[in-house]
Parts: structure tokens; C-alpha cells; sequence
């Protein structure tokens, strides 16, 4: 005779069985996640591959490869208790960068991960150059940046956001105008530059000092400038390198007054009648400087960017 | 006893597979390989080594599970030797479980090689064995028996060659358990978090049995973790071979 | 005396493939083997022979009715122990030797060292394979094979031995050695239930048949009361006298040289066929009574179903 009720009885303590299982599973595992392990993904990179050899070693897959490390990188480099973690990144975009040469993102996104970390290096609460010392390691980080930016214009010649980031880096972050005015420099002459690439370049040659390229540049764009806006911009320009020259020239020659005559000058015209100056210029609209005898100081009679 | 005659057969069977040989000469070939790759490397070398010769153990040895695993009852079945087998006064959860036990035999012979081989060139390298090896390579060896409890499942209902994909998918998911984790970060509450809650805490998390980043590179492993694991993988496995002794009782062999 | 096998209302539908269709294999097998009997469970192809076994055997699940080997339900694996099964094209580990073979199956039935070691050559012996007993199975002739089967069959010294088709693939001195070990059982006091299409074996071993047709059991009883011993009609082979001399006697069903074969429907007039030859000088060859047999029966009954 079958007898339904051992083999369902049977049948019924497999399944109790199988729930109990499942619930001990579900018990261990939030036991499991509640131990804290040093999950670094990926940590310590102690080996990295050379991007020739992954180029070998992908078999054609190769783009696939530089997107998948590429997305690797971003959780790595989002993973604030991965201390280590700057120490080879151009490496690692290197990597990305030989696997495609074409791939844009990483370019930008490896410069820009490379800034934020000398920042955090700078600033942060935790020290990340590992006692190497905060600057020195901010400044390969930087130096990094425009390494795989520069790759990122050597590859891709046609691309201008390159050189276009490295200058405003340059401007910005590092304040090295000299620097900010090569990158713009080679900006402006890929197609597709924005207009306004060629005003950046000329401000960072002003602000490097040179004020005479800085003028002769402006006036370039003046004479050049296709719309009012443009016209306005230069010419507010070219009234606050005047106006820097003339507050310049001004002040040094109030200065000798002042070491020549114990005092300042009462008045700019003072500073002709002793010799120091020819005449006493106007700014760029035909306008006084505004001179404040108690100080020495100079300037201009109207905002040079309000015009 | 049933079940140690069936698993002494399965285990005579297995071993007769040149399948195992080839896995074992790709695996001795890629531990051996890693001295050349560590020429490539801007690095450490031996911890290269390391890695490599780890991970070709427990990717060779997946491999042997499931190709060995997913054909050990669907054979009995397609050539019709269970039909004698299963006339004989056995249960068959014993049939399952000696099937079973064969395997995981098979594996243990087959994981020991390996890490002969793998111990043997590390020691070349550095001299001395470190005994965090021996850890990853036990738990290497855990994971595979709780795979072999899968194709087990799969090869009692399902052709070798579904199976086969089938455990692999489960190798997969059980690998991309802080994936499901991190969807559940970004979900924002509600019934679809719970659902993907609950499935992250009974899909399988294969990571935990996975000590090889940290013994590479000397990481510190915190004690309770090996008992926890340990258990998951018990746990898991009788669960996966609760299930597979479920789906077989109720089959007809027709 | 108990029954060795109890089958009541025995019912299993099969629902296979991927829309599932349903197909009723059994649909109400009812019959009992007693215990030291012979038993013959015929019927075609399809008719659920096989299905039967595999439920008597619990390799497959029925839907409803009762299944008891020695008073003991089917889907116990207890009711195991004293059977002892041999499948149709038996298929073993062919990478075994017969012996490693019967080593295990041994095994499983928990035999300690020295009775498997002596029943496992007896057994040898008796199947005739003790020469062949260290090859491996796959480098077995389909006879062979059987005959291993055949001893995996007796390792646990069994009270009902479940045979489906032993005699078929066998070239005829097997069959004769398979009949006369199966003879041996009943000496022995065995049950033994197969299942067969050669009905001459049937006939010359089997106490008692069921025969089953489309999933129901259509005749069953004892073979020497199924098969009576009516004489259909008489064969009657002469030689030296032409046909039509019989034709009112008897049906003349084919000539070959001088020779006549003749059917005799009627007895009374065989012996007027007897005394024409005697009388024309002729010679007879042969005279065979043919009886009803048990393949006449079977195809009655299934011709009629």
C-alpha cells in the first residue's frame, strides 16, 4: 500500500529543511557583511602591467579592456579609504590610454581626478603623501594631470579640450602663466577652438608681465573682433593695461618723490615739474587717474571692467 | 554503507575523465607561466606569482567542478545504469550525496596537485611557505565544493551543457554580490529595495571564501571571519544539495 | 502463502513535453504474483509493461493504487532488499570489471568480505563469466552483458527476481541456459516475475501470465487453465500421392516436390487421411496435433481489445 503520509512527511521535512537552510544562509552572510574586511578592491596595486603588454595580452578586445579598467578606476578613485590610491594613477590611465588612444573620457576625467587628489593631498584631514611630504606629492599629481592631458593631445590632435583644460589648469590651479599661455597658445590653432581661447591666452600674458605682447595681442583682437561684445571686451582690456602701465610708471615715479622729497607728491603734475616724469597720461578714454596724495596710490577714475 | 560505495565508484569514474588532466596541465602551466609574467610587471614579482598561481587554482578547479560536476548524473541517467542502481535498497538522497562526496573527493586529490605545484614554485622564490596560503587555498577549496554541489543540482534535471551555463551563471552571481550591494545604496526605500534586500542576502556571496587579495598582500585577516565562512559554505552547500535531493525524489525515470 | 508482488488499481498518466499533453499509460492495473511462483506479464509493445516494472521498482511514481513486494509498499526502499532486478539492454559501468562490478553492487547491499567474496564467485560461475570476470564491461558482447546483469541480479541472494525481456538479444543456447537458470529459482523457491515476447519460453516455464493491453490487464490466470488443450487441427505431411486425392479431407496448405502438407480441421477424419495413404502406398511423413498455444491466445486477445 502507499502510504502518502511517509513519503509527503518525508517530503515536508526536506522543505522545512531547505527554509531553515536558507535562513541560516541569509543569517551568516549579514554576519559576513557585518565583519569588516579590508575590502580594497584592487588595492595596492604592488603589479601593474605595462599597457604594451595588456595591448598583447587583451586579444583584440582591447577597447573593451581600456572601458573596463577605465570603469574600475572611477570606484577606485571613489574609494576614500584606499589611501594609496594616487600613487600610480597616470600609470593606470597610461594603461587606459594605450588601449585606446581614442577613448576621450578618461583623458579629462584622469586629468581632473589628478587635480581634486593634489587638492585633497593639500588640504585633506588625512595625510595621502604618507609621510613623503604633502607638496611633493601634490606636485606629481599635478604633474600627472598635464602628462596624461598631453597624451590626450598628442593622440588626438584634432581634439582641443585638451590643451584647452592643461591651459586652464595652468591658469587656475597652478597660476603659472607662462604655462597657461603655451597650452592656450596651441589651443587656438586646433579647429574648433572656442573664440575665446585666444583672449585666455592673452590674459595669461598679462598676467605674466609681459605687458607689451599683452597690449599688442589685445589690439590684435580689437582690430580683429567680429561682434560689439567682443570690441568691448578687448577694448576694456587694452584701458587696464594702460591703465596698469600708467598706474605703474605713477607709483614708482611717486615713490623716488618720496625718497627725493620726504613726502608724496601733492599732485601727479608735482612729479613733472621734478623731472620724473614727461607728462602725466590719461587712461585709455582721455581721462584722469585718480591720485590719493596720503598714500602715493593711483587709479583708475572709472572700473576698468565696467565700462 | 550506500553512500560510500557511490562515491567510491564516481570517484573511480571521475578520475578516469582526461578532462581533470587537461584542467591540471593548463593549471601547472599557468602557475609555472606566472614567472614569465612577472618579467612584465612594474612591481613586486613574487606577489604576482601569488596572485596568478591562486587564481589559476581556483579557475581551473571551477572548471573541473562544473565540467566533471554537470555530466556525473545526467550520464547515469541518458545510459540508463541508474535504472540497476536505483533498484537496489537505497534512498535517493544516498544516490545524490554519494555523487557528491565522489566529486569532492576528485577535487580534493585535484586541489592538492595544484597546490603542490603553486607552493613548490613559491617556495623556489622566496624560501619559505607561508601558511595564509594554505588558508586561501582551503577556502579556494571550499568554494568548490559548494560549485560541485551546484552542477550537482543542475545535472540531476538538466542536460550537461545547460548545466554547465547554469552553475557558471551561478559562479558569476556569487562574484558580484557587492554589485547587488550597491544597487541596493543608490534604490531609495521601498518595496523594490526589500525584494532586491532579500535577494542579496540568499544569493550566494562567493567573495567570502575568497582570502586571496588579503594573503597576497599581507593583509590582516580578522579571526572571526574563517568560522563565519566556514559555516556559509557549509550552510550553503546542504542547502544546494537539499534542493537537489528535493527535485530528484520526485522525478520518473521514464 | 503471502504475495510476493500486490498490485492494486495501479493508475499513471504521463504528462510530457513542452505543452503537456496527457497520456494514461495505466489505467487500473490490478493483479498479485504469489510467492514462489513463475509469472509471465505479457502484452505489445507500449501496452505499459515496462511502466509497471518501473513503479513496482519505484523508479517511476504512480498516480493512485496500491504496490506491495512482500508486504512491504514499493516506495519503501526497504521493500528492496529481497528483490533482485535485471533491465531490458542492461547498461552498466562499462569502465568496471564484471567483478568490480559485483563488488559494488555488493556494496550497497551492505555484504560483508566473506559472503560477497563467495557469492560474487559463485555467481561467476553460475552465469558462465568467470574467464571474463576481469574485463571491463564495455568489452562485453551483448550476451555477456546479460548474463552479468543477470548476476548483478542474484548478489543479495533475492526472494523475487524481477526479469524484463532476459531472454531477448540471445542466441538460442542462451536463452536455453537463462531458461534452466530460471527453472533453478523455482527449485530454489525464488518468485519470478518477467516479463517477455518470446511466448514459447513463456509457455515452457511460466505457472501463471497476465497480459496487458493498453494500460489494462485483459487475461490473467494460470497457463494451464488459459490454454486449453483443444486440438485446433492436425498437420498431416505426405509424400507419393497427389493433392486433390485429400481435398474433401483436409485442406491442402502447400506442396514441395512429391510432398503434401495438409491442414485436418476435423479429427475423425485424420484417420481417413491415415488410411488413404496407407491405402494409394504413399508415405507419411508427418503428423503433428497442433494445440491451442499461449501465442494464440495472446493474439486473440489483443486483436480483440
Amino acid at each position: 500500500m502507499k502510504t502518502p503520509t511517509r513519503h509527503g512527511s518525508a517530503t515536508i521535512l526536506l522543505v522545512l529543511f531547505l527554509v531553515a537552510s536558507l535562513g541560516a544562509i541569509a543569517g551568516l552572510k549579514a554576519a559576513t557583511d557585518r565583519v569588516v574586511r579590508r575590502k580594497l578592491p584592487g588595492s595596492s596595486i604592488i603589479y601593474i602591467p605595462s599597457g604594451k603588454f595588456l595591448k598583447y595580452a587583451t586579444f583584440g578586445y582591447r577597447d573593451l579592456a581600456a572601458d573596463l579598467i577605465y570603469l574600475w578606476s572611477i570606484q577606485y578613485y571613489s574609494t576614500p579609504t584606499i589611501d594609496d590610491r594616487y600613487d600610480h594613477l597616470d600609470h593606470v590611465f597610461a594603461i587606459i590610454n594605450e588601449l585606446d588612444p581614442r577613448f576621450q573620457d578618461p583623458y579629462e576625467v584622469g586629468a581632473m581626478i589628478a587635480v581634486d587628489g593634489a587638492r585633497e593631498v593639500l588640504t585633506g584631514a588625512q595625510d595621502l603623501s604618507r609621510g613623503r611630504g604633502r607638496e611633493a606629492y601634490a606636485r606629481s599629481l599635478i604633474e600627472a594631470a598635464f602628462k596624461i592631458l598631453d597624451r590626450g593631445a598628442a593622440n588626438n590632435p584634432d581634439q582641443y579640450i585638451y590643451a584647452f583644460d592643461a591651459g586652464h589648469i595652468a591658469l587656475m590651479t597652478l597660476r603659472d602663466y607662462p604655462l597657461a599661455e603655451k597650452y592656450f597658445a596651441q589651443c587656438m590653432k586646433i579647429p574648433g577652438a572656442p573664440e575665446f581661447v585666444e583672449r585666455l591666452r592673452a590674459n595669461a600674458i598679462f598676467r605674466k608681465g609681459d605687458l607689451k605682447t599683452a597690449w599688442e595681442t589685445w589690439f590684435d583682437i580689437y582690430r580683429r573682433a567680429p561682434d560689439e561684445r567682443t570690441k568691448k571686451i578687448a577694448d576694456n582690456h587694452l584701458y587696464n593695461i594702460k591703465a596698469t602701465i600708467d598706474q605703474t610708471a605713477l607709483q614708482e615715479a611717486a615713490a623716488k618723490y618720496r625718497d627725493r622729497f620726504g613726502r608724496w607728491p601733492s599732485d601727479l603734475q608735482a612729479l613733472v615739474g621734478a623731472g620724473l616724469v614727461r607728462e602725466v597720461p590719461r587712461d585709455f578714454d582721455g581721462r584722469d587717474y585718480v591720485y590719493d596724495p596720503a598714500t602715493g596710490k593711483v587709479r583708475t577714475v572709472i572700473d576698468p571692467w565696467r565700462r | 554503507m550506500t553512500i560510500r560505495a557511490i562515491a567510491g565508484i564516481t570517484f573511480k569514474e571521475a578520475k578516469r575523465d582526461r578532462i581533470l588532466y587537461l584542467l591540471l596541465f593548463f593549471a601547472a602551466l599557468g602557475i609555472v607561466a606566472s614567472r614569465v609574467l612577472a618579467i612584465l610587471t612594474v612591481g613586486d614579482r613574487v606577489k604576482i606569482i601569488k596572485d596568478v598561481g591562486l587564481a589559476s587554482i581556483s579557475l581551473f578547479g571551477v572548471l573541473m567542478a562544473i565540467l566533471i560536476g554537470t555530466g556525473l548524473v545526467y550520464k547515469e541517467i541518458d545510459k540508463k545504469t541508474i535504472y540497476t542502481l536505483l533498484a537496489k535498497p537505497l534512498h535517493r538522497s544516498e544516490f545524490i550525496l554519494g555523487k557528491f562526496l565522489g566529486l569532492v573527493l576528485t577535487l580534493l586529490v585535484m586541489t592538492g596537485a595544484m597546490a603542490l605545484i603553486f607552493l613548490a614554485i613559491v617556495f623556489a622564490h622566496t624560501g619559505t611557505i607561508e601558511g595564509g596560503l594554505l588558508v586561501a587555498v582551503a577556502y579556494i577549496f571550499l568554494e568548490l565544493v559548494l560549485i560541485t554541489a551546484v552542477a550537482i543540482l543542475f545535472s540531476s534535471f538538466s542536460t550537461p551543457i545547460l548545466s554547465s551555463l547554469f552553475a557558471l551563471a551561478f559562479y558569476l552571481i556569487g562574484h558580484l554580490s557587492w554589485g547587488l550591494e550597491l544597487l541596493i545604496k543608490k534604490m531609495r526605500p521601498g518595496a523594490g529595495r526589500v525584494l532586491v534586500h532579500a535577494l542579496y542576502m540568499v544569493l550566494p556571496d562567493l567573495e567570502n571564501f575568497n582570502f586571496r587579495t588579503e594573503v597576497v598582500h599581507g593583509l590582516s585577516i580578522p579571526p572571526g571571519i574563517y568560522l563565519i565562512s566556514l559555516l556559509y559554505g557549509v550552510c550553503y552547500t546542504a542547502f544546494i544539495l537539499g534542493l537537489a535531493v528535493l527535485i530528484f525524489r520526485r522525478r520518473d525515470f521514464v | 502463502m503471502a504475495d510476493a508482488i500486490r498490485i492494486e488499481n495501479l493508475r499513471k498518466t504521463f504528462r510530457l513535453g513542452f505543452i503537456p499533453r496527457p497520456r494514461e499509460i495505466l489505467k487500473g492495473i490490478t493483479f498479485s504474483v504469489r510467492e514462489g511462483e513463475t509469472f509471465g506479464y505479457l502484452g505489445p509493445n507500449g501496452a505499459g509493461k515496462t511502466t509497471t516494472i518501473k513503479c513496482l521498482l519505484d523508479l517511476i511514481h504512480p498516480d493512485s493504487g496500491t504496490i506491495e513486494i512482500l508486504g512491504r509498499p514499493a516506495s519503501s526502499p526497504r521493500s528492496r532488499e529481497p528483490l533482485g532486478f535485471l533491465p531490458e539492454n542492461p547498461y552498466f559501468y562499462d569502465y568496471l570489471t564484471a567483478r568490480e562490478f559485483l563488488a559494488f553492487t555488493a556494496d550497497l547491499f551492505g555484504l560483508d568480505r566473506c559472503v560477497k567474496r563467495e557469492r560474487i564467485a559463485r555467481l561467476l560461475g553460475l552465469v558462465g563469466l568467470e574467464r571474463a570476470a576481469d574485463l571491463p564491461l564495455r568489452k562485453y558482447s551483448r550476451g555477456m552483458l546479460q548474463r552479468a546483469g543477470l548476476a548483478q541480479a542474484l548478489i543479495n541472494d533475492p526472494k523475487l527476481v524481477v526479469l524484463d525481456e532476459p531472454l531477448g538479444g540471445m542466441d538460442p543456447l542462451g536463452r536455453k541456459e537463462i531458461r534452466d537458470i530460471i527453472v533453478r529459482f523455482k527449485d530454489e523457491g525464488k518468485t519470478v516475475f518477467f516479463t517477455s515476447h518470446i511466448l514459447q519460453d513463456i509457455e515452457m516455464i511460466c505457472d501463471r501470465v497476465a497480459i496487458i493491453v493498453g494500460g489494462r490487464i485483459v487475461k490473467e490466470g494460470g497457463l494451464r487453465d488459459l490454454v486449453s488443450e483443444k486440438v485446433l487441427f492436425t498437420e498431416v505431411t505426405v509424400s507419393g500421392i497427389s493433392p486433390q486425392a485429400f481435398a474433401d479431407l483436409g485442406e491442402c496448405v502447400s506442396t514441395r516436390g512429391d510432398r503434401v502438407l495438409l491442414k485436418v480441421y476435423d479429427e475423425a477424419l485424420v484417420d481417413a487421411v491415415v488410411s488413404l495413404v496407407h491405402d494409394r502406398k504413399g508415405r507419411l511423413v508427418s503428423l503433428s496435433p497442433r494445440t491451442e498455444t499461449l501465442e494464440d491466445i495472446f493474439v486473440d486477445t489483443v486483436t480483440r481489445t
